[in-house]
């Protein structure tokens, strides 16, 4: 089975926005989404969208490579644009059949989404496209710390995290052997569900959670082999340090929700 | 069953055969042009050869040379970008072909433990049987069957959970569970990897058995002793290609080219090697341990062996091999 390249997956490049803390990354990719949210009008929405490639420009990734590390979801932005266009009625009807109806609104309404969504798309997974995991979990870790107060195991969610991020393409691999292994002696997996499917089903899952309790032995052992003890008073090798590819990024990330809230006021000819 | 490889590429950017089976033909009369995608990764490239019936066919070659995307070529778990794999005639990539083939060829990868599911050891080894569709009783023909070609108990082991065993009969629990198909092809992805060396020896002679007992056996192997002790012959993949396609003599004849490729000669063949370099007269094509040890004693014993036409130029090569090692100890 071919490695199929996962959603986001992480692009080293030597960059600005690479380089930036994944702190600040992590926060900024939430303040984007509310950017993004923020454009109503079709002008503010581009001024976004223009905005977004300039991040991406800053970032080094090449703009196909981002499109098609989102590539599944796509269909949920192609989903919902059809939705839009059945459901969103008003001004011209360009076709009419039955129930189905295709507006001037519905088309306008439907490539307003659409774009919208790919943006957020867009905006999200340049920070798992830039970031590596070890260092978003570890943004994860600090943003959470001061939850630590009452209680919330900042430290524990963000191990998990990384260790779940760090295994998933770990067991795709492994799936993919025992999907191989099980066909070869003849499982049929599109097979109807109830004669056999469901057993070529457990011999699927069956092994890969046995794989997952070895890999859980095994790193545990290693784990405590390396002392961990948990959070406290673990020092990191690299801080994480705030630096003035911070501050650009903060200011551009401002700037853009400045343009985007003052197009919304010019009027559409 | 003779499994014949034709021009056969891979690349897992044109993978997905089965998305794009109206295309086949045309792409499977194409010769793959690598300039036409510089940017896909060839696992395979023009690799073209024979598994003959009844033969004992190795593979070998570095790791990432392409040896597990090959073997699952011979029961069509993928087909092949360019090029097309024979089953007796027939195409691989063709509907319901590669179906019907993976009753015949039995493929097992690598730690075929981990690939243990069910409940009881009898209903893992009846899960290939079943899945063809046979009979109650004749599954539990095969199952027996199965587990007594590797060596289990039916009546101590059948009832047992497959995770409560032991690696070594884990390992053969699986391959019974392959065996109980009764293929005629036994395709072996590293079956001795991470045994101990007693299990090792137990499972070689396994494989011997079954390929005394008829079945075609392709066998991929890190171990050059192994492969050179079972061939009939060796394929060696390099980067994709075919490398070397010959008998263990034939291959292992030009140690320097292996090595170039990350291999190595068998270790008798390699010292046999060696002992030439020093000026031993050692004339057989292919050394095993015990035929090496022969000749060096009679060397030794200043008896001339096939190759060494008198016992001066055998005792003038013991003196320089002396020297060799004095002067090499010297240097330490």
């Amino acid at each position: 089975m071919p490695d199929r390249a996962i959603i986001g997956q992480y692009w080293p490049e030597d960059s600005l926005v690479h380089a930036m803390d994944p702190r600040v990354k992590f926060i900024l990719s939430f303040v984007l989404m509310a950017a993004v949210f923020c454009a109503a009008t079709p002008l503010s929405l581009a001024v976004a969208a223009l905005f977004v490639v300039g991040f991406y420009a800053a970032s080094r990734i090449p703009l196909l490579q981002a499109i098609r590390a989102i590539g599944p979801l796509l269909v949920l932005v192609v989903l919902t644009a059809l939705l839009n266009v059945l459901f969103v009625q008003g001004g011209h009807v360009y076709f009419e059949f039955g129930i189905i109806c295709i507006s001037e609104k519905g088309l306008q309404s439907a490539v307003f989404i659409g774009c919208r969504l790919l943006l957020l798309l867009m905006g999200m997974s340049l920070l798992t496209l830039t970031t590596a995991t070890l260092d978003i979990t570890a943004a994860f870790e600090r943003l959470m710390a001061p939850l630590s107060r009452i209680g919330v195991p900042a430290h524990e969610l963000g191990m998990i995290l990384g260790i779940a991020l760090r295994f998933l393409p770990q067991f795709m691999t492994e799936l993919g052997i025992i999907y191989c292994a099980q066909k070869s002696r003849g499982a049929h997996f599109n097979a109807n569900p109830f004669r056999g499917g469901i057993q070529s089903l457990t011999a699927l899952l069956i092994p890969l959670f046995t794989s997952a309790f070895r890999h859980a032995e095994t790193l545990s052992a290693a784990m405590e082999a390396r002392c961990y003890h948990g959070g406290v008073g673990t020092t990191r090798l690299d801080p994480l340090r705030l630096t003035w590819r911070d501050a650009v990024g903060t200011g551009a990330l401002v700037l853009m929700i400045a343009a985007v809230v003052a197009t919304n006021y010019v009027p559409l000819s | 069953m003779r499994l014949a490889f034709e021009d056969v590429s891979y690349s897992y950017e044109g993978g997905e055969a089965k998305k794009r089976r109206g295309r086949r033909k045309k792409d499977a009369a194409r010769q793959a042009d690598w300039g036409n995608a510089p940017d896909a990764v060839w696992a395979l490239r023009d690799v073209t050869f024979t598994v003959e019936p009844g033969e004992f066919f190795g593979v070998a070659g570095h790791t990432g040379s392409g040896k597990s995307t090959l073997i699952q070529h011979m029961n069509g778990l993928v087909h092949p970008t360019c090029g097309r794999v024979l089953a007796d005639g027939r195409d691989l990539a063709e509907k319901g072909v590669a179906t019907e083939v993976r009753r015949q060829v039995g493929l097992v990868f690598q730690y075929p433990e981990n690939q243990l599911f069910a409940n009881t050891v009898y209903d893992d080894v009846a899960f290939g049987p079943r899945n063809m569709g046979l009979g109650a009783e004749e599954v539990d023909r095969r199952v027996r069957e199965g587990l007594a070609l590797v060596g289990l108990s039916f009546d101590e082991l059948a009832e047992r959970s497959p995770f409560d065993l032991s690696g070594g009969q884990q390992r053969r629990v699986a391959f019974a569970g392959v065996l109980a198909m009764e293929p005629e092809v036994l395709v072996l992805d590293e079956p001795v990897a991470g045994l101990d060396p007693l299990s090792r020896e137990e499972f070689l002679g396994l494989i011997r058995e079954l390929h005394a007992g008829g079945r075609t056996i392709v066998m991929v192997s890190h171990s050059m002793e192994d492969l050179a002790a079972l061939s009939d012959r060796i394929l060696v993949l390099s980067e994709g290609r075919v490398f070397r396609l010959g008998t263990p003599a034939e291959v292992f004849a030009d140690a320097a080219a292996l090595k170039a490729v990350g291999l190595g000669a068998p270790a008798p063949e390699a010292f046999a090697a060696s002992l030439r370099e020093a000026g031993f007269e050692l004339g057989r094509d292919l050394y095993d341990e015990r035929t090496l040890a022969a000749d060096i004693a009679a060397q030794l014993a200043g008896t001339p062996v096939a190759a060494a036409p008198d016992a001066a130029v055998g005792f003038a090569a013991l003196r320089a091999a002396d020297a060799v090692i004095e002067g090499g100890g010297d240097d330490a």
